[in-house]
């Protein structure tokens, strides 16, 4: 059996794995070991089993994996989410739609901080959606509004799932922070044109909330102030080459749990869930993580990327059309796959190809975390949705569904703006070379 | 579950922590000593690197004790007959994946101690390193065999 295809079989195995409910990284691990043993022979393949966990358990740049999770686990237990929420909505506040863009801006500030969405949801979706029913909102709007807020944070930096990809895919942490920036504040701006649209052709939807006076909205927009902090120390602090990712990370943890006991917005034992809940991500992920470099170098000795690349040459396909099945490849995946994992499976095998096509390492990086957001909002598995219903038992899945998927327009969007003007990802990372 | 499985999860998860904080709190010193007096800590980046090791591998079995590995669980409602066989099956792989990869990382281990490496800012064996990966791994191996264990369907 040649190579390309034993790489085939086990990307098909593995799909099987995962469907049949093995964990993801027991499922890569397996299917990297048996596959490497099948080329290379047992010997090599156990040398390589036993040698790659201790090559990452210790690899530096990983270790702003666990100090980003601990920043966003500590600003979550502090409820700066409420204030946050409060914050945002004197910033709107006037005009119709206002509640649900400030549950946008309030979302993408949060989950960047947070860099969870699913935490992200949870959280706004307790503080925002009581708010909006409040004011009559359609229940769709306001749960999909959170839904799809939530995944704006995976995109904005500090992002865990861009360090990730980063690791995999050989590249640059502060490049790729930088090039989320942009990309990241004009999906947030999108999901707010897409509201301010849906507000103008059904306002029954949205009633306007009364508008606040000028002191009260100066008075709550200070509410955003530790969420500031953060941001600004653990993304414009990289920027600024003040600190490494890392270093980063471990300033910006430091300094929410600083302001966290300092406000008295978080007392021991939330601080003790907070440490509980980081230490046991972050140990889920690295296991995932382990896999998926198992699993990948059993894909590189393949060769399985190489041939898909010289296929996809001899079908003199335009680089778009190809991008374009990427695209409906990675929706099909987001259908079952949460996003870290889909990341992990899917660039060793497609990130050679869209280099090939001559697409930046950086930039593809963008457009994939736009992707693997996307289908946190998308059936049967859209994990946001879940998290929301969870928190709201009295809304049925489907209204979430279809309130979320008005956003999915946004997502479209920017990919095709990503596509047209590369330059609103890689601008900003070249800028800061200089 | 307040049974003994959930008490060793809690005290793994909170050594993990004190890890985890010493390594922000070492690394925060770093950046402020480099900043006020120039002067970074010697080997700050080593020691980040065995603390993240110990870290997350005190951590790892306490995600299998705890059953919070990721799982795709789409299919549960398509076929919910299958689900207690296939969570077996799964429980069976993660035991026997796990101990595969305890037999695989320990001659490597002992071809480190027996090198006698060490890293070259600290001067610290290798081997350090090595110790809690291992440990981890095999508390892992054995976390997912209790879970085997417990797994037995009621009468």
């Amino acid at each position: 059996m040649s190579a390309q295809l034993l790489g085939l079989l086990g990307v098909l195995a593995l799909l099987a794995l995962v469907l049949a409910r093995v964990p993801v990284a027991i499922a890569l691990a397996a299917v990297g070991v048996t596959g490497y043993a099948a080329i290379d022979g047992w010997r090599r393949a156990l040398v390589m089993f036993g040698t790659v966990p201790f090559e990452l358990a210790s690899a530096y740049s990983l270790s702003v994996v666990p100090l980003f999770i601990l920043m966003g686990a500590v600003a979550s237990k502090a409820n700066m989410s409420r204030e946050l929420f409060t914050a945002a909505n004197a910033v709107f506040s006037g005009f119709r739609g206002a509640l649900a863009s400030a549950t946008i801006g309030a979302c993408a500030a949060f989950s960047s901080i947070c860099g969870s969405s699913m935490a992200t949801a949870a959280t706004m979706s307790r503080v925002a959606v009581p708010e909006m029913q409040r004011h009559g909102y359609n229940l769709g709007i306001a749960t999909g509004a959170v839904a799809s807020g939530g995944t704006l944070g995976i995109l904005i930096p500090p992002s865990v799932i861009l360090v990730i990809y980063a690791i995999v895919a050989e590249q640059s942490i502060v490049d790729l922070f930088a090039a989320a920036l942009f990309p990241g504040l004009l999906l947030a701006a999108l999901h707010v044109v897409v509201i301010v649209v849906i507000a103008w052709l059904r306002p029954d939807w949205m009633p306007r909330a009364p508008r606040m006076r000028l002191l009260e909205r100066l008075r709550a927009s200070l509410g955003m102030w530790k969420l500031a902090v953060l941001f600004f120390l653990a993304v414009f602090g990289i920027y600024l080459g003040w600190f490494s990712p890392t270093e980063a990370a471990a300033v910006g943890a430091a300094a929410a749990i600083l302001i966290g006991f300092a406000t008295g917005a978080m007392r021991w034992p939330e601080f003790r869930d907070a440490l509980l809940e980081t230490v046991l991500t972050s140990a889920m992920l690295f296991f995932v993580i382990i896999g998926a470099f198992i699993f990948s170098r059993f894909i590189v000795l393949t060769q399985l990327p190489a041939e898909i690349v010289a296929w996809v040459e001899s079908m003199q396909l335009p680089g778009l059309a190809i991008l374009a099945s990427l695209v409906v490849l990675y929706l099909i995946l987001g259908c079952f796959l949460e996003s870290v994992s889909m990341i992990l499976i899917t660039v060793p095998v497609v990130l050679p190809l869209v280099m090939s096509l001559g697409f930046d390492g950086i930039w593809f990086g963008i457009f994939v975390t736009v992707l693997a957001e996307a289908g946190l909002i998308t059936p049967p598995v859209g994990l946001n949705a879940f998290v929301i219903r969870s928190q709201l038992p009295q809304v049925p899945i489907g209204t979430i569904f279809r309130g979320a998927a008005n956003f999915l327009v946004a997502d479209a969007a920017l990919l095709a703006l990503l596509v047209a003007f590369p330059g609103i990802a890689l601008w900003l990372p070249a800028w800061l070379k200089g | 579950m307040t049974d003994w499985r959930a008490i060793v999860a809690r005290l793994l998860g909170g050594i993990a922590s004190v890890f985890l904080l010493a390594m922000m709190s070492l690394t925060v010193t770093d950046v402020v000593l480099r900043a006020v007096a120039s002067r970074p800590i010697h080997g700050a980046f080593e020691l980040v690197e065995l603390l993240l090791a110990c870290t997350i591998f005190t951590a790892l079995p306490a995600v299998f004790l705890r059953d919070e590995n990721v799982v795709v669980d789409v299919g549960d409602h398509v076929w919910p007959r299958w689900v207690p066989a296939l969570k077996a099956i799964a429980a069976v792989a993660s035991l026997a994946v796990l101990a595969l990869m305890c037999w695989s990382m320990y001659p490597r281990a002992k071809d480190i101690l027996a090198f006698g490496d060490v890293t070259s800012d600290l001067s610290l064996p290798r081997i350090y390193y090595w110790v809690p990966v291992l440990a981890g791994v095999v508390g892992a191996a054995l976390a997912a065999a209790v879970m085997i264990l417990r797994r037995r369907p009621p009468r």
